[in-house]
């Protein structure tokens, strides 16, 4: 039990609840909530020694974001 | 890293994490993930991935400016 | 070492700040006070050559973060 995985635990779940039930319940809310689970399995991820799939998971993440930015452009556009 | 330090640094993590949900306004979730990101880099730097700390860092960032494209300040205040 | 523990201490005041305040513009500051604060922790921390080119990418990239966030807030980069 390492302070690193203790701490991604905590986090993980305050962001599954911050991108679940998101305060104004907008898109753009949830898309900026998402970020904080991504943090928190980074560092449960670096508890566990596992460098080469942490690297993986932040580019996917910056990927998923922009493709997700686009699509909530794209509906908003069309409203 | 002793228990102080990580204890001083799980608390920024912990204060961004929460107050990103519990801010209303969009510029201020943004800067309450930047919090907490500068919370969890030190824990990277402590266990030695120097390498994934600097890549990291560097695509954080990008990140945000991407969210930035679409949360451009309202018309109707003006 | 009593470096490391004051830099420590001024990123947790810096944050609590930066969460408390209410306007927008008056958060930025304090959260560029934080930024240093961290940037300086990480030199600190770990006695290597190649933790100096991490505290200067974390420096590069939060400052860029924050300047970009106060940019659009106010009203800058409009592309219409």
């Amino acid at each position: 039990m390492t302070p690193e995985f203790i701490l991604g635990c905590i986090i993980l779940i305050v962001g599954v609840i911050a991108v679940g039930f998101p305060r104004p319940k907008t898109y753009l809310s949830r898309l900026i909530s998402l970020e904080i689970p991504g943090f928190g399995l980074l560092l449960i991820m670096l508890a566990y020694d596992e460098m080469l799939a942490l690297v993986t998971f932040i580019g996917v993440t910056a990927i998923s974001t922009f493709v997700l930015v686009r699509a909530i452009e794209r509906k908003e556009a069309a409203q | 890293m002793n228990d102080l330090l990580a204890f001083l640094f799980a608390a920024v993590a912990l204060i961004g994490a929460v107050s990103t949900y519990f801010q209303r306004d969009r510029f201020n979730k943004l800067i309450a993930v930047g919090i907490t990101f500068g919370g969890i880099v030190p824990f990277i730097v402590d266990r030695g991935y120097l390498d994934v700390a600097i890549i990291t860092s560097l695509i954080i960032p990008i990140t945000t400016i991407i969210i930035l494209l679409i949360c451009r300040r309202e018309i109707h205040d003006a | 070492m009593i470096a490391l523990y004051v830099v420590a201490a001024i990123a947790v005041f810096a944050a609590i700040r930066a969460t408390v305040e209410r306007n927008t513009g008056r958060k930025l500051p304090y959260v560029n006070v934080m930024n240093f604060a961290v940037a300086g922790a990480l030199v600190l921390l770990l006695d290597h050559p190649l933790s100096l080119v991490a505290a200067a990418a974390y420096f590069v990239g939060s400052t860029l973060e924050a300047n970009a966030i106060a940019s659009t807030y106010a009203g800058g980069g409009r592309r219409e």
